[in-house]
């Protein structure tokens, strides 16, 4: 990246809170609220726990959409109001919207399904209400913004990608303004898959842990406000952060199985590093992808040792559960509000070194002084994606 | 229009539709005006006929890859494995060269087929018998990840869906990926198969108007799709010598009523409009002579852009109008066409394909 | 039908060994790895097979390891179960 490229607002929903505050300070104090799914049901055997949002959270739009939407603009909304742009002056401007999402670009509707299988003549309105959803378009709509739009489907690095690909718009001259990040929600179908894959703990998580044994799915949103350094300070406004650096690579080994020894993690990681020009030791910590599976964590060790050795590091899914295409989004905003407090929470579920793995998260809430973080996502089909942030203005 | 600094060259083409595959199949079919859709005798399951559609099969694929490596492809994917690989053998790119490739795939609806194929895995047996190989195929990104895993590409990969907007989205991130020296080349198309329950939701929406016989692209007032599916994919390159077809010199997106102005363009315009009358009413708001459509030789379907990518790609290079055009006279000579695709909401993409690059273009 | 040639049909139809035909398949022949080429993928997806045609559930890949061996410690696993 040539820039660095200001974040000027962020949005966040999740399990661990309703906002970004409201989940630094329930991660900070350990509370870990995942439960049974609340709103479907399943004929497993075993219940796997999962992380959903607590109670209402604020409905932006009262258009009939997907839950996944209705998260996304509800952080977009959250974002926004703090970015301190008026929507008469983005509407001259152009403004992009890049969002990662899994559920919110599937057309898996069971209830729809059955019905037709069946013959009996289904309602559309889940066909309609799927047509009118799709994450980043519904964002820009309801805003009336003027840019290009993209929805990013990288399985659960989107979050990630769509952050750093966003800041690529700015850099390249596309756009002045992008809103990226991600949104998923819970859903029957993907718990279903999970499990089916035999990756879905029945406990809750525990990334790195000798005895984890899988990961727990969870719900929410992010949003970031990003714009070139320019234009904040054209405008006199605090930077929440900065986007420093993103990259990817891709391991070409297999559909769901990480490479063993992190091929296109390491790539990933190199070209963040090299664009952001940050050297290793400045960093303060690392948030890692950390599902809790034994490959995911396995993989993510190798790779800690070899490339970024002796940093901090954790896992956040044991707070929020694995929020699939918005997890990079989320754990993104977190990683700024760390940076802002200058202190990162407990890698949750963690007690016992892997000695397989010679990796020790922290292990209770952790200060630090550098100025710059990385966070890194992993992703079904071998995606992987690293972006780099470093503390704003705002303390 | 956002001009770009840096046009990016067009190296190689590949498509996969109902009219065959490769480029000449596709010109062929473009000079016919039309391929003929198939018809099914089957039933959906409330007793109303299947819509006809436009099918596309992949019979030699296995020329590329071999027939072990596509045990767990499903039909999607397998349109854009065949897609990327004529792209890349177009292009003259071997499987020695494929360092510094990024890989973009844009689709409509991901691989819908196997997404319903996972819930019959729940609906039949329970949800303890739910299938990992379908769950795993259903994944919107399994196209991308095939394209890497079978072709040894390990740059940037990134899958986009956003429906009729996600291959003008593909292409600006492919601009900024060569523009920003991320990668070398880009490996950029569109992919989407049809299937039982798309077919259904033709039959339901569209249920009160006369079933087609063809799509009438500039029948702008008229419900004249029929669903296509396929793949297109273009071979992009940083590196100016490598244009074998022309450049990408301008890319746009927005809203028809809010940039429409910004679409005006002196050279003629490749429309995307695929007989759907929720769209149909912006196509007719975008300026530009003459005005053509080559959507009657693939089908109706929300990646079709890349289609006229490669279409306007062959157009440019030919400097021929090789698809039905509104005022044929003024399209003898095609040196630079822009392909727009609307969505039924006025949100449009435009990719500008020209000749030549840099001054006097 | 014996079990042994039931799972074979399963692996060459439901795992689309297009390759082969389940005459071809060894009842010692390793399933993963050097043997047949099956994958972590294969062996999730067997499980399912293996409750889906024969009612016979693994609960996890601890107790699915040993079985899903060969299809003679397959088999051997299902008629156990069976009985």
């Amino acid at each position: 990246m040539v820039n660095r490229i200001a974040v000027t607002g962020i949005g966040c929903l999740c399990a661990a809170g309703n906002t970004l505050d409201e989940a630094i300070a329930s991660m900070l104090a350990g509370e870990r609220h995942g439960s049974a799914p609340r709103r479907f049901t399943t004929t497993h055997a075993d219940t796997f726990p999962v992380f959903s949002i607590a109670g209402e959270f604020d409905d932006v739009s009262d258009r009939d959409m997907l839950r996944t939407s209705r998260l996304g603009l509800a952080a977009a909304h959250q974002a926004l109001a703090q970015s301190g742009w008026s929507l008469e002056t983005l509407k001259s401007l152009r403004v992009g919207v890049c969002m990662g999402t899994t559920v919110g670009s599937a057309m898996n509707n069971e209830a729809f399904y059955s019905d037709y299988r069946q013959g009996a003549n289904p309602s559309m309105t889940p066909i309609d209400r799927f047509l009118a959803s799709n994450p980043a378009a519904v964002i820009s709509r309801h805003y009336g913004f003027n840019g290009p739009t993209q929805t990013i489907v990288n399985a659960c690095s989107s979050g990630t990608d769509a952050i750093g690909l966003g800041a690529a718009w700015i850099n390249a001259g596309l756009c002045d303004v992008v809103l990226a990040g991600g949104a998923d929600e819970l859903c029957r179908t993907t718990y279903n898959g999970f499990a089916s894959l035999q990756i879905s703990s029945s406990v809750l998580c525990r990334p790195f842990d000798r005895s984890r044994c899988g990961l727990n799915l969870g719900e929410g949103a992010g949003v970031l406000v990003l714009e070139s350094e320019a234009s904040h300070r054209r405008r006199k406004i605090e930077a929440q952060g900065f986007v420093l650096g993103y990259g990817s690579g891709t391991d070409g080994w297999h559909l769901t199985a990480p490479h063993p020894e992190g091929r296109g993690l390491k790539q990933a990681l190199a070209e963040a590093l090299a664009v952001s020009r940050v050297r290793v030791e400045q960093l303060a910590f690392v948030n890692t992808h950390g599902t809790g599976t034994r490959d995911n964590d396995r993989v993510e060790s190798l790779v800690l040792g070899e490339c970024l050795s002796g940093l901090p590091f954790h896992s956040t899914k044991g707070y929020t559960g694995h929020t699939l295409g918005a997890a990079g989004a989320i754990e993104a905003a977190f990683v700024l509000g760390f940076l802002q407090r200058g202190q990162m929470p407990a890698s949750a579920g963690f007690e016992n070194m892997d000695e397989d793995l010679g990796a020790v998260p922290v292990t209770s809430v952790t200060p630090f002084d550098a100025t710059m973080a990385l966070s890194e996502s992993l992703a079904f089909g071998g995606n992987n994606a690293v972006l780099i942030f470093e503390r704003g203005e705002v303390s | 229009m956002n001009l770009l600094t840096q046009p990016v060259a067009i190296q190689g083409i590949g498509c996969v539709g109902a009219f065959g595959r490769g480029a000449a199949a596709f010109v062929e079919a473009m000079q016919r005006g039309t391929t003929a859709p198939q018809y099914h005798d089957d039933l959906h399951g409330d007793g109303s006929a299947y819509f006809p559609a436009f099918l596309a099969t992949t019979d030699g694929l296995d020329d590329y890859v071999p027939k072990r490596a596509l045990r767990r492809l499903d039909h999607y994917s397998r349109l854009a494995l065949l897609g990327g690989c004529l792209a890349l053998d177009d292009a003259g790119i071997s499987a020695d060269q494929r360092d510094r490739i990024g890989v973009i795939v844009a689709s409509g609806y991901g691989a819908s087929a196997t997404t319903f194929g996972f819930l019959d895995s729940v609906l039949d047996d329970g949800d303890h018998c739910a299938s990992p190989t379908a769950f795993s195929n259903s994944v919107h990104n399994v196209a991308g990840a095939y394209l890497s895993m079978q072709l040894g590409i390990h740059g940037p990969n990134l899958t986009l869906s956003q429906f009729e907007m996600s291959v003008s989205a593909a292409i600006y991130n492919a601009v900024c990926w060569l523009q920003q020296g991320r990668v070398d080349t880009v490996l950029v198309g569109g992919v989407d198969e049809h299937c039982a329950v798309l077919n259904y939701c033709y039959r339901r929406y569209f249920a009160e108007e006369i079933e087609p016989q063809r799509i009438e692209p500039f029948a702008f007032n008229r419900q004249t799709a029929i669903p296509g599916e396929g793949a297109a994919f273009l071979v992009l390159s940083r590196d100016p010598k490598k244009s074998r077809y022309g450049y990408i010199d301008a890319i746009c997106a927005g809203h028809v009523e809010q940039r429409a102005e910004s679409v005006i363009q002196r050279s003629p315009i490749l429309l995307g409009a695929d007989g759907h009358r929720n769209s149909g009413q912006w196509y007719q708001r975008c300026v530009g002579n003459p005005k053509t459509s080559c959507s009657a030789v693939y089908g109706s379907l929300p990646s079709g852009q890349a289609f006229d990518l490669v279409a306007a790609a062959l157009m440019v290079r030919d400097q021929q109008c090789h698809a039905a055009c509104d005022r044929i006279e003024e399209a003898a000579q095609i040196r630079q066409i822009t392909s727009i695709k609307c969505a039924s909401d006025g949100q449009f993409g435009a990719v500008r394909v020209s000749r030549w690059s840099g001054k006097g273009r | 039908m014996t079990t042994k040639e039931k799972l074979k049909q399963i692996l060459v139809e439901d795992l689309n060994l297009e390759d082969i035909t389940p005459e071809e398949i060894e009842d010692d022949e390793p399933l993963f790895g050097e043997g047949l080429g099956l994958d972590s993928l294969d062996a999730v997806e067997l499980v399912v097979l293996v409750q889906k045609h024969f009612g016979v559930e693994i609960k996890d890949m601890e107790e699915g390891r040993p079985a899903l061996q060969s299809i003679n410690t397959l088999a051997a696993f299902i008629e156990d179960k069976q009985e």
